[in-house]
């Protein structure tokens, strides 16, 4: 599970790797917070509980990403080491066939030296399964 | 040149600076870029033109879809975009205005010269940057509850009148008198309205900053006595948007779009320009929320201001009255409106998406305020800390060219990641003040993503708008202190 922020003009993107969807996801959660942040201190801050529902892989990994912004916001805390659990119901095209939970450790943003990503965005956004687990690449509005 | 090949896409020169993707495909229209050769060698440089190409799906797409000067990649619709889009028949994408709802200028005069602020550089930037909210998590210069939020939401800068934060004069030198009157309070979710309740007055990080500058270059002089720019002078250009109460109407409803009009989406080739179409319910709704996060957008500018007035008024130890802190003009570059246009000899009502691109109405029209109906409407162009920034009115060619717009700065040439590689912050700084430019930030990285180096050359942003026709200079500017987050 890794991920690196790419290059984009005016804004910043994700490129992120995993054995697992869910390790995947997670990774990408990790650069969205690196986007924020050049050093994420080791510890410190309570650790919170998110949710996400959505119809396709693209739309929870959206969803998701957007969830946590929101959190940063309202909480005042940038969420780091991100853990997911994603539950599939096959078979089903509903609103909320696909599932995520997730949890996140809330470092205060009074604490660090952190700047604002705005929004993720579905430009260019990919999720492919490769010979060993998943990638996903997302761009970061900033 | 007559042609201009990029990456797999060919240009057809029309005129001088004016380069026309021809219609094809699934294309609704042709595109066009508005740009030297030097300009658009840049724009050609990473995703801009494909972005551009992939706007004409959007049903109802009139007469082109336009890149500005300055025009790069963004997310959908590239940044520099302009699609004038019918209202009728046509579409509205949440993604084609952008994240940042109405973000925007404005300036403010003073009658202080650079002068009576030499020595006071360093007391400014301090007491501004302490006083001023900004970067991630740095609240608001007012922090209250919901029922603000909605006011503000409905009301727009008529709120910020009857709480005392701006007088009369400040509603009318602002874009639609700083109230959208198709604002829909009811239809912005409550995420958004938590999201915002603690920002209102607040910069956020990224390109937005406040900067002192001081007027080097008076281009026009009739225009500048109208606009009162004379040289010497010191300004104060605001430069955010609507926070995270508009960063989430957009997250929200492109996600409603989607979902509600998967037909539309399938024809596009993005789906960052997810659409509902004209005279759906969700076009309306989203209209609605879109015209509440422009008002919270200008109440925000409006309260840093304020807030800015107050600053001055303790470093200069004299009223804002007196320095006659007034607000030139406050204008949006990331919006869609619905404005009457003439498309093929009719007049016809348009969605204008203009996505970091500002309006420039000329002289006459009747949307610029009556102080600059005359001349025309001040258009205000924020440049790098090191090139300056410029005060443009519209252009008598505005309306034909380019639905009334034109650029809204010198646009990014390089990434931030490789701005960090190539500048560190506290460099930039040093480098800066040995120009006597002062600068302050909540980090330093955001210093070296938005070092001077990283943007076009504003100069010829600004000459090929003037040679267009779409937009006139009229002064130039020079920082003295800048804040950012």
């Amino acid at each position: 599970m890794s991920f690196e922020l790419r290059e984009h003009t005016a804004d910043v993107a994700v490129a992120a790797d995993g054995s697992s969807l869910d390790a995947t996801f997670a990774a990408v959660a990790d650069g969205l917070a690196a986007a924020m942040c050049e050093s994420v201190p080791a510890d410190g801050g309570e650790r919170f509980d998110c949710t996400a529902a959505a119809e396709n892989r693209e739309a929870l990994l959206y969803e998701y990403l957007a969830e946590l912004i929101y959190q940063r916001d309202v909480q005042g805390v940038l969420p780091v080491d991100n853990r997911v659990t994603i539950q599939h119901d096959d078979g089903t095209r509903t609103a909320n066939a696909w599932q995520l939970d997730a949890n996140a450790r809330g470092v205060e943003l009074a604490t660090i030296d952190a700047r604002e990503v705005k929004a993720v965005t579905y430009s260019e956004m990919m999720i492919e399964q490769v010979d060993d687990g998943w990638r996903a690449y997302v761009v970061l509005d900033v | 040149m007559d042609t201009y090949d990029a990456d797999g896409i060919t240009l057809e020169r029309v005129e001088e600076y004016v380069w026309e993707i021809p219609q094809e495909g699934e294309m609704n229209a042709p595109a066009r870029v508005l740009a030297s050769e030097a300009l658009l060698e840049e724009i050609a440089d990473d995703m801009t033109l494909e972005q551009l190409k992939n706007s004409t799906h959007l049903p109802g797409v009139e007469k082109h879809a336009i890149c500005m000067p300055d025009g790069h990649q963004g997310y959908g619709f590239p940044v520099g975009g302009v699609a004038g889009i019918d209202a009728e028949n046509g579409c509205i994408s949440p993604g084609a205005v952008g994240f940042d709802i109405n973000c925007g200028v404005r300036m403010m005069t003073t009658n202080l010269t650079y002068a009576d602020v030499e020595g006071h550089e360093e007391e400014l930037v301090e007491s501004l940057f302490a006083n001023i909210p900004s970067g991630l998590g740095g609240g608001g210069v007012v922090e209250s509850g919901v029922d603000t939020v909605e006011a503000i939401l409905e009301r727009g800068m008529d709120w910020a009148l009857e709480e005392g934060y701006a007088v009369e004069d400040d509603l009318a030198h602002c874009e639609d008198e700083g109230r959208r009157p198709d604002a829909d309070p009811g239809v912005v979710s409550q995420k958004a309205k938590d999201r915002g309740k603690n920002q209102i007055g607040s910069l956020g990080s990224g390109n937005h900053f406040l900067e002192v500058q001081r007027v080097t270059d008076v281009f026009r002089k009739d225009v500048a006595d109208a606009y009162g720019l004379t040289e010497e002078q010191i300004v104060v250009l605001i430069h955010c948007g609507s926070r995270g109460l508009g960063h989430q109407v957009c997250t929200e409803y492109t996600r409603e779009v989607e979902q509600a009009h998967p037909e539309l989406l399938d024809r596009l080739p993005d789906k960052e320009l997810a659409a509902a179409p004209a005279g759906s319910q969700l076009a309306a709704e989203y209209y609605g929320a879109m015209c509440a996060a422009i008002n919270y957008a200008w109440v925000n500018r409006q309260l840093i201001m304020h807030r800015t007035r107050e600053v001055f008024e303790r470093v200069f130890d004299r009223s804002w009255e007196t320095m006659e802190m007034e607000l030139l003009y406050d204008v949006a570059h990331n919006i869609a409106k619905k404005e009457t246009h003439e498309v093929e000899g009719e007049e016809r009502e348009l969605y204008v998406h203009r996505k970091g691109a500002t309006r420039a109405f000329p002289a006459g029209h009747p949307a610029v305020p009556s102080a600059y109906r005359d001349v025309g409407q001040p258009v205000i162009i924020p440049g790098s800390m090191g090139a300056g920034s410029y005060v443009l009115r519209g252009g008598e060619a505005s309306l034909e060219t380019t639905f009334g717009s034109t650029a809204h700065g010198a646009g990014r040439t390089m990434s931030r990641t490789q701005a960090k590689n190539e500048f560190w912050g506290e460099d930039v700084q040093d480098e800066l003040e040995d120009q006597k430019v002062y600068v302050k930030a909540q980090s330093g990285a955001t210093v070296a993503e938005e070092a001077p180096g990283v943007y076009k050359d504003i100069d010829e942003v600004v000459r090929v708008s003037e040679e267009l026709g779409i937009g006139d200079t009229v002064a130039r500017t020079f920082p003295v202190c800048n804040i950012k987050g």
